[in-house]
């Protein structure tokens, strides 16, 4: 992996670091409390613990689809780069797409809740639970919205359906039982270019059916 | 075709009895593929292949390569329209920890044309390192003057400065008839209007950026990844690059709606480079913001038209000048009349280069812009002389085709309900319909090669290399394959999307289903036949009289099972190969688009309420994936008729919005209630494609809406809220 050829001497120094985000620490909750919070976590990569501001490669934790599994990413990669670029296999069901919170494609369940991989630092995400799409089916055990995807057609590249059907799994969570309207407030975070959403929609009403009538 | 009686033993439940009967079947060959509605598979609606790997997140698109020991490439691009490179330093980029290569694209001395295009690629151990270097990479610019309006581009001695440098075709115009000769009609005719429309620069917004995995380590042979609707443009185009044979691999596909029709593209060019002068495999992927400033677009265009129709509802005369806006590519716009008949045409088609990317093909190149135009005059003509929008169409156009869909369409969409008076109800929501018509070409050709082998297991693998690009390409590979042998969709695997299989086209102008399928059609054929030898003399029967069904070979009052039959092939199994067969492939779609919209005449804000697109397409696969697709490209239209345009800062000669935050896509809260109908009225047993079609008319079809609701000619998308309050404004004034 790229990031372990990396001489963590050389980069920029913790000092440096410290300074730079020392203007945003003003606000909230900082960069800087947040990875002082991953670091009691996990242990540094040199067996000491990160008790003060990380950069250069770092070794963290990540609890992925209920697994924990060691990756190596410097304070600013994103979950959704830890994932794709870092995490060994890579994990390349989220999508990266617009790197900018708008699309959806990267889609994934933190602790329950949907969020975008690519506007979560992957230090933030150490010590919480992260699924994404491949941790709700597998092609041979497809979840109940997944095969509700293949019935309605609910895809054509394919390169949003990842997020589409992150975003459909949490949402029936929270909604089990959605009008239209609803569900489409629902799925405003996520675009299709190839023009699918009829078919998303008639899948997720159908996966939300089949889903209530099993209860 | 040979009608041939076959014993065949009574089958019950699926498996075959001691009861003998004669059926008599129909065996259309190879040239034929027999009544459309016939068909066991194809033309039935069929749940994508890999439906299962694109819902679980397993399916591997390009930007999901990743190799061992694989370096990030980053290109560093001009923040200038138009410029001169004066220096490029990288001494502090080549400090940076992990960096690898820094390559100088364009040397200081040279001329930049459009924001954002490439100057520099780099290429580090990470991604954010090799964007760390990027950044680092220090490029002094001489500014020099840019054009961006198609005002500024008209002027005299503007165009010869602005170099071609786009990809494909030629530019300047043409005409037809004499613009005397349209004068002199136009005198006559009852109803004349004098008009301009305007599309800006539409891109393409593939989710997948253009991207290439360049798997070279200098050895002597290597394996590149593209995302690109041309699986077979990699070998050449990166053995350029890197010396050595290629394999090109083109998994699954993100969206390319044109823009990836050239080749490896930037992307592909500078990944192969790069890996070359390290001998490392190098992955580069456009950021969204180069993809938006750097990887094509569609053209903008400007169309001034004289029009005059007579009060009988014919189109007598036409004077249209058509300006084309591809930025410094080519791009033409589809020739005025477009799909309709005048007695009198005079055309002018003028290209128009600014300092801006080029144009590539896109969904359908030159027809939404040619077709919003075409239909908003043609509606102004109906309305002028007070003719139903429906039937005025119906007097210019001559193929029945469309006088069906018309029908069809206005039917679904409720047309004789629709307001017959604009701009006379009350609001603050009003409501209006309105119709387009469009035209496509389609179509197959030779240079498939598709190859069959049946396994002694029973096992039936189908290779070509073709890609699919979403459209639902590996799903038909199975269907045809399956029902020429009598066998299920599970039976069949396929094998696409690598140039180490059988040559196929790109994926352009809807024609890769119309080439590919006659070449899956003949090789299932060939299997049949072959095996048919092979399998005949086991159960007595002459090879010409056995029949596949239901997963045996039947003949002479007997069946055997396929895996039986299978188990009688050598150990290499059988082979058979197809190709491209002419009769099976047809060309020319038409599709008719209705919408409803809403209009808000307090906010100016338009949604569509309703929408259905009709088309034909001759013999259809898949009735799913096409419905499908039919949706997809009304979908595109909404976009392109009320949202989608690049916005320039005409003084900086940069664009706007490049980013989705600003580029705004139709999203889930702007579906409305889409019917996609296919023109089952179309009689031709033959493939045509039907990719491009969809997205055609919509946008004209939801202009004319927007007038028939609230009385507002909107002449230029997007349709956007100011420009409907100005509308509405005029309005009041002319009345007062």
């Amino acid at each position: 992996m790229a990031g372990n050829s990396r001489d963590p001497k050389s980069g920029l120094s913790r000092r440096s670091v410290l300074k730079g985000v020392g203007v945003a620490a003003v606000a909230g909750e900082t960069l800087l409390s947040r990875m002082a919070k991953a670091a009691d976590a996990i242990p540094g990569p040199d067996g000491t613990s990160l008790d003060q501001p990380m950069s250069g490669p770092v070794k963290i934790t990540l609890n992925i689809n209920g697994k924990d599994q060691q990756v190596t990413v410097e304070p600013r990669t994103t979950l959704l780069s830890a994932l794709r670029d870092r995490l060994e296999p890579a994990l390349t069901g989220p999508k990266l797409v617009c790197n900018a919170g708008t699309c959806g494609a990267c889609t994934m369940i933190l602790n329950g809740k949907n969020v975008y991989g690519c506007s979560v630092l992957a230090i933030d995400a150490v010590g919480k639970k992260i699924t994404t799409v491949e941790g709700l089916g597998t092609p041979d055990h497809m979840s109940p919205v997944q095969a509700a995807f293949m019935e309605k057609d609910g895809m054509m590249c394919g390169m949003c359906t990842s997020g589409f059907v992150t975003s459909v799994s949490a949402f029936l969570k929270t909604n089990p039982n959605p009008t239209l309207d609803e569900l489409k407030q629902g799925l405003k975070g996520n675009f299709c270019r190839c023009g699918t959403y009829p078919r998303i929609f008639e899948a997720a009403l159908s996966a939300a059916k089949a889903q209530s009538n099993v209860t | 075709m040979a009608t041939k009686t076959i014993k065949v033993p009574k089958m019950v439940n699926g498996a075959p009895t001691a009861e003998v009967e004669e059926i008599q079947v129909e065996d259309y060959g190879n040239q034929s593929w027999g009544p459309k509605d016939k068909h066991r598979l194809i033309n039935t609606k069929i749940p994508r292949v890999d439906a299962p790997y694109k819902t679980t997140g397993t399916a591997q698109y390009t930007h999901d390569v990743r190799v061992p020991g694989m370096l990030h490439g980053r290109l560093v691009t001009s923040p200038y329209a138009h410029a001169k490179v004066t220096s490029i330093d990288t001494d502090k980029a080549m400090k940076i920890d992990g960096v690898k290569k820094i390559l100088a694209i364009i040397e200081p001395g040279g001329e930049i044309y459009h924001e954002g295009q490439p100057v520099v690629a780099v290429a580090a151990t990470t991604p954010e390192i090799a964007e760390d270097v990027a950044r680092a990479v220090v490029v002094k610019y001489e500014v020099l003057p840019h054009v961006i309006t198609a005002e500024d581009a008209m002027k005299p001695g503007v165009q010869p400065l602005i170099p071609a440098r786009g990809r494909g075709g030629g530019r300047g115009g043409n005409s037809q008839g004499t613009a005397e000769q349209v004068d002199a009609a136009l005198k006559n005719c009852d109803a004349v209007v004098e008009v301009e429309y305007r599309t800006p620069i539409l891109h393409h917004c593939c989710l997948e950026t253009h991207s290439c995995v360049s798997d070279f380590r200098g050895e002597q042979s290597a394996t590149v990844y593209v995302s690109t609707q041309g699986t077979f443009t990699i070998p050449a185009e990166a053995a350029r690059e890197l010396g050595v044979p290629v394999t090109g691999v083109v998994q699954h596909m993100g969206g390319g709606f044109g823009s990836k029709l050239a080749g490896i593209g930037i992307a592909g060019q500078w990944a192969t480079r790069l890996s070359k002068q390290t001998n490392t495999p190098v992955k580069l992927v456009l950021t969204r913001r180069e993809e938006f400033l750097t990887s094509g677009n569609g053209p903008g265009s400007v169309q001034k038209f004289k029009a005059g129709a007579s009060k009988d509802g014919v189109l007598v005369a036409l004077n249209a000048t058509q300006y084309s806006m591809p930025g410094i590519g080519n791009g033409n716009i589809a020739a005025q009349p477009y799909q309709y008949k005048a007695q009198n045409v005079y055309r002018q088609a003028i290209t128009l280069a600014t300092h801006e990317d080029g144009a590539v093909p896109m969904r359908a190149p030159g027809h939404p812009q040619a077709c919003f135009a075409m239909e908003s005059l043609m509606d102004e003509l109906a309305y002028k002389i007070g003719m139903d929008p429906v039937e005025f169409r119906k007097k210019n156009v001559t193929d029945v085709a469309w006088h069906r869909q018309l029908d069809t369409g206005a039917k679904a969409i409720g047309w004789d309900k629709r307001n017959l008076t604009p701009g006379a109800a009350k609001g603050p929501l009003v409501r209006g319909m309105g119709c387009a018509i469009g035209a496509w070409g389609g179509g197959g050709g030779a240079g498939s090669q598709v190859d069959i082998t049946i396994g002694q297991d029973g096992s039936v693998s189908v290779a070509v290399g073709s890609q699919d690009i979403g459209t639902g390409t590996r799903t038909y590979v199975r269907a045809i394959v399956a029902e020429e042998l009598g066998l299920e969709m599970t039976d069949v695997q396929e094998k696409i999307g690598n140039s180490m299989y059988g040559n196929s086209s790109g994926s352009g102008g809807s024609r890769t289903t119309a080439s590919l399928a006659p070449a899956l059609k003949d090789a299932a054929y060939n299997a049949r036949v072959a095996l048919s030898k092979i399998v005949a003399p086991l159960i007595g029967a002459d090879p010409d009289a056995v029949w596949f069904d239901n997963r045996y070979i039947m003949g002479n009052g007997k069946a055997i099972s396929w895996k039986q039959s299978c188990a009688a092939l050598p150990t290499a199994g059988l082979a058979a190969r197809g190709a491209f067969q002419a009769p099976l492939a047809g060309q020319g779609a038409h599709g008719a688009s209705f919408a409803e919209v809403e209009v808000d005449i307090e906010t100016g804000h338009v949604r569509v309420t309703k929408m259905c697109h009709v088309q034909d397409g001759g013999l259809i696969m898949n009735r799913l994936a096409v419905e499908s697709q039919i949706n997809g490209g009304m979908i595109q239209s909404i976009g392109m008729a009320l949202y989608e345009g690049r916005v320039m800062d005409a003084e900086l000669g940069v664009m706007i919005n490049p980013a989705f935050n600003d580029y705004k896509l139709p999203g889930a809260m702007e579906i409305p209630e889409l019917i996609p109908i296919i023109d089952d009225g179309d009689t031709r047993d033959v493939v045509i494609g039907i990719a491009e079609p969809g997205n055609i008319p919509g946008c004209g079809a939801i202009a004319n809406a927007v007038y028939n609701a609230c009385g507002v000619r909107v002449r230029e998308t997007p349709i956007t809220p100011d420009k409907i309050l100005n509308g509405l404004m005029q309005m009041r004034r002319v009345n007062a």
